[in-house]
């Protein structure tokens, strides 16, 4: 690895850390004015307030917002003894790693389990998720949008260019309740949630078939728009004109010239798509009760589940980082004139 | 042992049940409340009235089999502290309850053999059953009971039973200190010593500083399981209880998975496995699982999805008329509240037949302003209260506000009926000259102004008799008196009407404080609303409870 691509990555873990620090202290500040206290949360709604004051006294709860913010950096950070964890305190909270330990994020409030657990077990979904969905987009799209890139204004292009619009213009919820409809209601082949639970009638294999065939129509046809769309761009390209005029074949033109140059807008685009599967599919997986982050996500900012919504968060800046990253090497293997800067 | 002394009362409530003076209902709950076992109140009733008890007229069930049920797995290390009726789907299958209220709305002796309140009702004496012991092999005894009790009324546990109970077994102490905001700090501690005084090893008595009827069904209030003391109250996969399963695992958000215990003392278990499969907080999701098959039944099913359901042939569908309700609540700290003809032009100006037919439609039936209920045995009939726009105007009229007013109604997101029952009362609210803008809030933001926003709409979950809700929400200084509402007649009646074991005297001392909500009260009522579910038809011996309760232990599967 050269000088310059270990500053490009110092340069990178930097903005990353500013990036957290300021995300993560807006939120806190933002949960401020946000309803119901932990202790309130923790508690329930009918919990007298003699109950809420003494467990708000316990937890420190009535300290300043910067206090507060800082020791639960400390507390990440492994400086700090996480107090909801103290077996005197009554709430049954245990973390096997004990109270302090680094990348401790607290416990949820709402699932009264370690944040790392709970992320932990949920990121496996989602991942899978990502993987199965992407296994199928990339080839699809790619496949679908050079085929139209190539033949433009033919009938191939027109129909695959037409089918793509009017389903990236479909919402998720549609596509799901039209998908739920055919495969559940009326053919009864699939199951109609994706719990991801074994033991009962349908496979696990099967449990996943909706929300992965919900996830391709929704992403590959905006993914083929786009292949489609660079593709033609790039086969106005003189280069591309001249290859023909030297005789090449077409086939070998669209393979070697026109594929890699045609490329760089669907990289970003599908790195973009990744981001989205990794930590936003919020109403794919809520529909079908997918236990991934997305729906975690939903359901933590709509309790007020303040430490869950902080790790969420870092884990969606890390994935954004993270594609940011892998989209940069790509241009840069893509394209040489492309630099570092 | 001698047998313990019937209740004075009780052969007077024979007498009423064989004369037709009492519905076969109020018979059974009041000759339970007062001591009878539950099985010889049923021979009485069947005896007199001559309707056999659905008990006994069951088949043998059908043994084996795993069990799925649709519902939000919550965490449950700490029962004490449990805020939802899905809470204790889970826990109460292996840790149980002293008394248990049936999907009939009868309260019965569970872990108890039997209960027998004093004549003045402040003294109970609670006799434990002789056959119950703990998965650990140890007998469940008097030390049990109190070390429990005892520690779900200490405000560092953070039960809701403190607020349940509060009024006849704690004191509230003033610490003398203050915390940050100048608030006092207000602790409580038990009246006497001997509030929770253990007799024997098999006998608890419980000393009220005042009389209370309704301790059996607080004892089911979903907290109050007892649990293994050598545990420190947390509770967990393997944990010691005296139910008839075990839980094997759990993992919240997504499935608990609980096994049979052999040598249960009750009745049951049928089942080899009951699995609780959380499908998310999508009410759809709930009906695809059930559609596919993927669950045998849900926790509750709500009836906008009734339609879908009706119609599969697989499926059974369930039904139980409630006391479960939501309030339009006014706080009396606030203007123009404070004033009793404002709140009674807010009622004469809507009709709950018509509010409560857009809200729920054929799933709830209209209320009467008072909070009490044509299915608690303590209800009264009064004379339906009729829509008077024009009363309504006058009395807003001498009240000061002859422009009419502008108020703010804060409801909660979910359950999303409130929605439709806050639009239909709005727009009946209008022609009164009552302005009044809906606040939508999502739910833990309603949950931090419930107490003090000055016009609001609260869920109040089913309790078995009319005094309870009264006494919770209405009383002067109530832990959950959310309206500020401080009347000291309703205070006199309520506790006279809490003191009377006989549901006829009762209910005509209910009817005064019926009338006098309607009159003075702190509320807008329009409906009782219904549960539904539906089951599998594999399922055997389910019936859907009024709190939502579920007792796995009678379940079966039909091969």
């Amino acid at each position: 690895m050269d000088a310059g691509m270990i500053r490009f990555l110092l340069r990178r873990i930097g903005q990353f850390i500013i990036t957290f620090l300021a995300a993560s202290f807006l939120l806190f500040a933002v949960t401020e004015f946000s309803p119901g206290t932990v202790a309130s949360k923790i508690l329930g709604p009918y919990a007298v307030s003699s109950q809420v004051d003494l467990l708000t006294e316990k937890l420190h709860l009535g300290d300043p917002l910067l206090v507060r913010y800082l020791r639960w950096l400390g507390i990440v950070a492994g400086v700090v003894e996480n107090p909801l964890g103290d077996p005197t305190i009554g709430l049954g909270l245990s973390d096997p790693r004990g109270n302090r330990y680094v990348g401790n994020f607290g416990y949820s409030l709402m699932l009264k389990e370690p944040v790392v657990d709970v992320v932990g077990e949920r990121i496996g979904y989602t991942v899978l998720l990502t993987l199965l969905a992407i296994l199928v987009i990339i080839p699809v799209s790619l496949a679908a949008g050079v085929a139209a890139g190539v033949n433009p204004g033919r009938p191939v292009d027109r129909i695959l260019s037409m089918g793509a619009v009017i389903l990236t213009s479909l919402p998720e919820f549609v596509v799901a309740v039209a998908l739920l409809l055919v495969g559940v209601v009326w053919l009864g082949i699939l199951p109609g949630t994706s719990p991801m639970t074994q033991g009962g009638r349908w496979p696990l294999s099967l449990q996943l078939v909706l929300p992965v065939g919900v996830l391709v129509i929704a992403s590959a046809s905006y993914v083929l728009r786009i292949v489609r769309a660079s593709v033609a761009d790039t086969m106005r390209k003189p280069y591309v004109r001249t290859a023909l005029l030297k005789g090449l074949k077409r086939r070998d033109i669209i393979l070697h010239h026109v594929l890699r140059n045609a490329m760089i807008p669907p990289i970003t685009v599908i790195l973009l798509q990744i981001n989205w599967l990794l930590t936003g599919v919020v109403v794919v997986e809520s529909i079908f009760a997918y236990p991934g982050v997305g729906s975690l996500l939903l359901q933590a900012a709509l309790f007020g589940d303040i430490y869950l919504v902080q790790a969420l968060t870092l884990l969606a800046l890390i994935v954004a980082v993270g594609t940011q990253l892998i989209g940069d090497l790509c241009y840069l293997a893509l394209d040489p004139k492309i630099k570092l800067g | 042992m001698t047998r313990p002394r019937d209740h004075d009362y009780l052969p007077i409530l024979k007498r009423d049940l064989a004369d037709g003076k009492v519905s076969r209902r109020s018979f059974l709950r009041t000759a339970t409340l007062l001591g009878l076992s539950a099985a010889s109140a049923y021979a009485f009733a069947d005896k007199v009235t001559g309707v056999p008890s659905e008990a006994q007229a069951q088949d043998a069930k059908p043994k084996g089999g795993t069990l799925r049920i649709s519902t939000t797995v919550y965490d449950v290390k700490s029962p004490a502290i449990a805020s939802t009726t899905a809470h204790p789907l889970i826990y109460s299958q292996v840790v149980e309850y002293l008394t248990k209220t049936g999907a009939d709305n009868v309260t019965r002796p569970h872990l108890l053999k039997s209960w027998e309140p004093s004549a003045d009702l402040k003294t109970w004496t609670l006799h434990l059953r002789d056959d119950v012991k703990w998965h650990s092999g140890r007998s469940f005894v008097a030390d049990d009971v109190v070390w429990n009790l005892t520690r779900l009324l200490s405000d560092d546990v953070g039960s809701s039973v403190l607020g349940l109970m509060e009024g006849y077994l704690l004191n509230s102490v003033d610490t003398g200190k203050v915390d940050d905001k100048g608030k006092k700090i207000i602790r409580h501690e038990l009246w006497d010593p001997k509030a929770i005084e253990k007799v024997d090893d098999k006998t608890v008595r419980l000393n009220l500083k005042a009389p209370q009827l309704a301790v059996p069904e607080h004892l089911f209030h979903y907290p109050a399981v007892m649990l293994y003391p050598e545990e420190k109250g947390v509770f967990g996969p393997g944990a010691v209880g005296t139910g008839a399963f075990t839980l094997k695992e759990l993992n919240v958000s997504r499935n608990a998975v609980l096994e049979a215990k052999p040598g249960y003392w009750g009745e049951g278990p049928y089942l080899d496995r009951i699995e609780f499969v959380d499908v998310g907080g999508n009410e759809q999701a709930i009906v695809n699982a059930l559609i596919s098959g993927q669950v045998d039944g849900a926790f509750q099913i709500l009836p906008d999805f009734y339609p879908l359901l009706k119609d599969n042939a697989a499926l059974q569908y369930y039904q139980v008329t409630t006391a479960d309700t939501s309030v339009v609540r006014m706080n009396l700290k606030n203007k123009p509240f404070d004033d009793a003809k404002v709140r009674q032009a807010f009622r004469l100006a809507v009709d709950p037949v018509k509010a409560n037919q857009i809200t729920f439609g054929q799933f709830s039936t209209p209320a009467e302003h008072h909070h009490v209920s044509p299915i608690h045995p303590d209800y009264a009939k009064l004379p339906e209260p009729v829509r008077d726009v024009e009363k309504a105007k006058a009395l807003l009229a001498e009240a000061g506000y002859k422009d009419g007013v502008d108020v703010e109604l804060v409801i909660q997101q979910n359950p999303p009926h409130h929605l439709r029952n806050a639009t239909a009362l709005t727009e009946m609210w209008k022609e009164a000259g009552i302005r009044a803008a809906i606040k939508v809030v999502p739910n833990p933001q309603y949950w931090d102004v419930w107490m003090t926003a000055p016009l609001g709409m609260t869920v109040w979950a089913h309790r078995p008799l009319g005094v309870m809700n009264l006494a919770l929400a209405y009383r002067s200084n109530a832990a959950w008196n959310e309206s500020a509402f401080a009347n000291p007649e309703f205070d006199k009646l309520l506790d006279e009407a809490e003191a009377i074991p006989d549901p006829k005297a009762r209910s005509a001392r209910m009817a005064d404080i019926e009338a006098l909500m309607q009159r003075e009260g702190p509320i807008v009522q329009t409906y009782w609303r219904n549960l539904i579910s539906f089951y599998d038809k594999k399922v055997v011996g389910f019936a859907m409870h009024p709190t939502y309760m579920v007792f796995c232990n009678e379940l079966a599967i039909k091969s």
